[in-house]
């Protein structure tokens, strides 16, 4: 109950506090008009017949009223002004005590060197991502990737044409593969949920066997659903598969014959293929990248994309 | 179909298809055999073998030594992964000779390096 009062006490000492302030202005702008209207009539007086002095008078009283109005009119504009005068002074004083620097100038300047650089960076990786990703696009460049008929691990008929409007991850592998694709293509498999987490769920990804002679779509159902489920096993023909490695310029090293019951291992080139919408190579992604440092890669050329992405799911 | 019933926490290791081939191995056999691999080395570690596979001598040595993990070997993987792995542990170690030979040269060995940027 005791706050409200002092609450109001204080407001009230506040404008008592304020007031003083006002009133010598107001008085100081008053003397100086009226010692300017004093010092009109003697001027208008001058030199003119008794008449004259009556007009003049009128003159002057009409002089006076105008004034009058003129003087409000300044009481209302000096006051105001007077305030930002002092403003204006204390201004000064302080741009005097620190120079043009403040808070605020050091606050903006910052502000824009931090977003100009920030600027200027993303711009200069998104011009290199683009270079890459533009390498393969157009007459008379190197080409990787292309068109191929092969078929998944449900045994469907799945061509390049399944894989227009998304990206896709494409690795070469095969399931007797004794280290490097386990771990690849657990590694592809965090990759997928890293790049799913990010943009949706844009990128297929892809492992073409190398061996189609063991990895009949049976085989790479089951091998694969360990992995992901997400992750697609492509086989297909011999010839097919022979075909498909020659586009992606993958080395492999199959017997074409092989005799049933013989144990083997495939030599083949160990890279993430990441193709984009409409099937163009757009970079290579090797052993050395980790599965984070793989899926920034992928996410950002994902959102360099200005094209329609196909985001929902064919396969699930 | 009988091919695919991979359980084989029986310690048989990997399975064979009616044709005698090896049928794909999955996440537990390839853990098996990793981990029967990791025990032979370290007896080839402990008796001062490298190679157990490229020479005659070198064989004869592993077995002697490591007869019975290089069974234990053989049976939790497919013969095939038994041969890659013996002789990528002499590339390995090759590898590993030629890098800390370099390095005393006052060579630097860079890993591969990522195409966008340095900083990723």
């Amino acid at each position: 109950m005791s706050s409200t009062p002092s609450c109001i006490a204080g407001a009230a000492r506040a404008i008592q506090a304020a007031t003083p302030v006002r009133i010598p202005a107001a008085h100081r702008t008053f003397a100086s008009i009226n010692s300017s209207r004093a010092s009109i009539p003697p001027r208008a007086i001058a030199g003119n017949t008794a008449h004259r002095i009556v007009q003049a008078e009128k003159n002057v009283l009409g002089v006076s009223r105008r004034i009058n109005g003129a003087q409000e009119q300044m009481r209302m504009f000096s006051s105001s002004s007077q305030r930002h005068a002092l403003k204006t002074i204390q201004q000064v004083r302080a741009r005097n005590k620190s120079g043009p620097f403040n808070l605020t100038a050091a606050i903006l300047f910052v502000a824009t060197a931090g977003g100009l650089y920030t600027y200027f960076t993303y711009e200069k990786e998104r011009m290199a991502r683009q270079r890459i990703a533009n390498q393969t696009k157009g007459v008379g460049k190197p080409k990787v990737g292309g068109p191929f008929d092969l078929v998944d691990h449900n045994g469907n008929r799945f061509t390049h044409e399944d894989l227009l409007g998304r990206y896709s991850l494409v690795y070469f592998g095969f399931s007797h593969c004794p280290d490097i694709c386990p771990d690849e293509l657990d590694k592809m498999a965090l990759m997928h949920d890293k790049v799913k987490e990010q943009c949706g769920d844009v990128m297929v990804p892809l492992m073409i066997t190398c061996d189609p002679a063991r990895d009949t779509p049976e085989v790479l159902k089951e091998y694969l659903a360990e992995f992901h489920p997400a992750i697609l096993g492509l086989t297909g023909t011999y010839e097919n598969i022979k075909q498909t490695c020659k586009e992606y310029r993958v080395y492999f090293s199959t017997p074409s014959t092989v005799k049933p019951g013989q144990d083997y291992l495939v030599d083949h080139s160990i890279y993430f293929y990441l193709m984009d919408p409409e099937g163009d190579f757009v970079e290579a992604i090797g052993r050395n990248f980790t599965a984070e440092q793989a899926a920034r890669i992928i996410s950002d050329h994902i959102k360099d994309w200005e094209k329609p992405l196909k985001k929902e799911s064919r396969w699930s | 179909m009988g091919w695919f019933s991979s359980s084989s926490s029986d310690g048989s290791g990997p399975k064979k298809t009616a044709d005698g081939a090896f049928v794909a191995p999955t996440k537990s056999t390839r853990q098996k055999c990793y981990e029967s691999r990791d025990a032979f080395f370290e007896c080839l570690d402990r008796n001062n073998i490298l190679d157990s596979v490229n020479s005659k001598k070198g064989r004869d040595a592993a077995a002697k030594a490591c007869g019975p993990a290089d069974q234990a070997f053989e049976k939790n993987c497919a013969h095939s992964w038994v041969e890659y792995f013996k002789k990528q542990r002499v590339v390995n170690y090759q590898k590993e000779q030629t890098i800390k030979k370099i390095e005393a040269e006052g060579g630097e060995v860079m890993p591969p390096q990522l195409p966008v940027g340095s900083n990723r």
